[in-house]
């Protein structure tokens, strides 16, 4: 019989955590806070300190400051954003943990921008009430880093986990793969941790790390998934030129100069830095009907969109931007073209309080949970409503998943990996790279885009489209048995496109079902919200081959907030 | 590298001659686009059609020896 060795090398620990960005940071450094004698091992894809979902993270945080009522917020997020498909008592914890969350960047090192007398800088925001943004620097997973290996933790980097291993319904590990030198390995702990982001489906530069390995990982290990037909957001940049960031909705015109939001929704005021679900449809029409191409055009009298914090790396880092883009053709100062790509956030494995999910021994944090949480609702989250909650969301789950798996490794039992699932693992990852020829997941990606991004199947959607954009993913799944991956490079790629056409039906399966329109899922065909039948999350498990859909009532009547009669 | 319509980069630029081997760009590179020649003790743009020119590389090395070549304008994928 074989022997597990002969599978891949064997690394053992107490928690496994998967994905070294600022979320796996902090549940290792919050896990060795509260018992620095548990062994922490972070394996993350790329290089810990420096990875993570957005290339460039850092820059703001949202959070309810002291002083700030936490019931006005929860009142605004869930009337007009999450609309009652909250969990209202952990997003009610999840505020009155967000200012504590700040304060801990500042001990564990980053930067936050200060006053020359020591105060935080915050600034009120103009989209949420009672909300402050606070100013981080970009660097600020290295000092995290740094930090929690002197605490002890380990860090593995360059190695994609694909799947998770698992005993009965206990997940005890993961399998995956070098993808340098395409060397196996197969990690055995009493605990894991998903901390490796959501999914954008590689359609904006800066978010071409969301691949969603995690949600499709625990997925296939038969996690429960919920909120996932919320994963659609949508962000106008000025896309043709750089894709570098989002604009203020206000300046939006089409060729006639007409101005968009006063002709779609006259009177509504600033509208945040988010497309409104009825802005983005209503410039997808536009450009259909002619009017295009979308400008961005602010007066000259226009103060410049965003804050310069006066933080050091992030200021070089923007001078540097703008200076390339600058160098190689993007001219300032005029009106741009702008684009509407999907930026996606499919997060959506189902977690409870703790940030466990539905199988023992796992829990998932930051972007891979945060819709699943139903902390926000029925909105696509990150952002939920305020930019800058993606970092605040993953350091407060990540404390919340730390706590509880520091005390679950405490009474568990020694992980047990069965050489056969490892064995099998272990052949469906390395597939790809043995066949000779087939299809390229460059490819693949493509395919997935032109079903994935498109508004008419993802934000104005319909049954009719639905099942068209289902039909599509089908007959790319049909092909995925012959992807090819010339090196361990490619072969991480052929998984990414493997786990983004998971959460892709994962998606347009939850639209399918849900027949009214609430937040960011919009149906032509039911363009009524409907509190009567849909006061229901629904929940995605996977069952042999097929995706089980299920509803799971909200428990509106012992939450504070109520839809209206 | 080929500038493709497909790739948000058209090239990406490293002098060697002053490259101290620090690695530091191996590391800041979030797409796995720089590695490490082992062989000649170098890095080397290994997959440059996975850059998006986030200028992590360029913006961390302490000799600024790297040059990160955008497309602009962007390569299109339309949502309409």
């Amino acid at each position: 019989m074989a022997k597990i060795e002969d599978i891949g090398e064997i690394v053992s620990t107490e928690v496994l955590i998967i994905g070294g960005g600022v979320g796996g940071l902090a549940t290792a450094l919050k896990i060795k806070e509260a018992n620095p004698k548990i062994d922490v091992l972070i394996v993350e894809k790329q290089t810990t300190g420096w990875a993570g979902k957005a290339a460039k993270i850092g820059g703001i945080l949202s959070f309810l400051g002291p002083n700030n009522s936490a019931d006005k917020f929860l009142d605004f997020q869930v009337n007009t954003s999450g609309f009652y498909l909250n969990d209202q008592e952990l997003l009610l914890k999840y505020l009155q943990s967000s200012y504590r969350a700040i304060e801990q960047f500042g001990e564990w090192g980053a930067k936050l921008a200060r006053t020359p007398d020591g105060k935080l800088v915050t600034i009120p925001t103009f989209w949420a009430p009672e909300y402050s943004t606070a100013y981080i620097d970009i660097d600020l997973m290295l000092p995290m880093r740094n930090k929690a290996r002197k605490l002890g933790t380990t860090v593995l980097n360059k190695i994609h986990i694909v799947d998770l291993l698992k005993n009965e319904n206990r997940v005890v590990g993961a399998i995956g793969f070098d993808i340098v030198t395409g060397k196996s390995f197969i990690f055995k702990a009493k605990a894991t941790v998903l901390a490796n982001g959501s999914c954008g489906y590689k359609v904006r530069r800066f978010w071409s790390a969301g691949t969603g390995d995690g949600i499709a990982a625990a997925f296939r290990a038969g996690a429960e998934m919920r909120n996932a037909e919320f994963g659609n957001l949508y962000a106008h940049t000025v896309f043709q030129e750089t894709d570098c960031g989002m604009v203020g909705t206000s300046f939006l015109v089409n060729s006639l100069g007409e101005n968009l939001l006063e002709k779609y929704m006259p009177g509504s005021g600033p509208t945040g830095v988010f497309l409104p679900v009825k802005l983005a449809i209503s410039l997808e029409k536009e450009v259909n009907e002619g009017r295009g191409p979308i400008y961005f055009q602010p007066p000259p009298s226009a103060p410049p969109f965003g804050v310069h914090s006066g933080l050091p790396k992030i200021s070089k880092w923007n001078e540097r931007m703008e200076a390339t883009e600058r160098k190689h053709g993007f001219a300032p100062g005029v009106k741009h073209e702008i684009g509407v790509p999907l930026h996606g956030e499919t997060s959506c494995i189902n977690v409870d309080h703790d940030m466990k999910t539905s199988l023992e021994g796992l829990w998932a944090i930051g972007d891979t949970s945060y819709a699943g949480s139903a902390v926000a609702g029925a909105v696509a989250s990150p952002p939920g409503v305020t930019p800058g909650s993606g970092i605040m969301f993953a350091v407060i789950s990540a404390e919340w998943a730390a706590l509880s798996a520091a005390r679950y490794v405490a009474e568990a039992a020694p992980a047990d990996i069965s050489i056969a699932e490892a064995k099998s693992c272990k052949k469906n990852i390395f597939s790809s790279l043995e066949r000779k020829k087939g299809f390229s997941p460059t490819e693949a990606i493509a395919v997935l885009q032109d079903v994935m991004a498109p508004i008419k199947y993802n934000l104005r959607r319909s049954k009719e489209r639905l099942e068209e954009a289902l039909t599509r993913l089908e007959n790319l799944k049909e092909k995925m048995p012959v992807l090819q991956a010339k090196d361990p490079h490619y072969l991480s790629k052929c998984h990414e496109v493997k786990s983004m056409a998971i959460c892709a039906e994962l998606t347009f399966r939850a639209a399918l079902m849900r027949t009214e329109s609430r937040g960011f899922h919009f149906r032509e065909d039911y363009p009524e919200r409907d509190d009567k039948n849909w006061l229901k999350w629904i929940i995605l498990k996977q069952d042999g081959h097929e995706i089980r859909l299920s509803t799971q009532p909200i428990p509106i009547s012992k939450y504070k907030i109520k839809p209206a009669g | 590298m080929e500038s493709s319509p497909k790739t948000w980069a058209k090239e990406v630029l490293i002098d060697l001659s002053k490259c101290t081997g620090c690695k530091t760009c191996v590391n800041a590179c979030f797409l796995d686009v720089i590695r490490w020649n082992e062989t000649d003790e170098q890095p080397i743009v290994a997959y440059p059609e996975d850059c998006v020119w986030c200028l992590a590389c360029e913006d961390s090395c302490t000799e600024q020896c790297i040059e990160v070549i955008p497309n602009i304008p962007a390569p299109l994928r339309s949502s309409y």
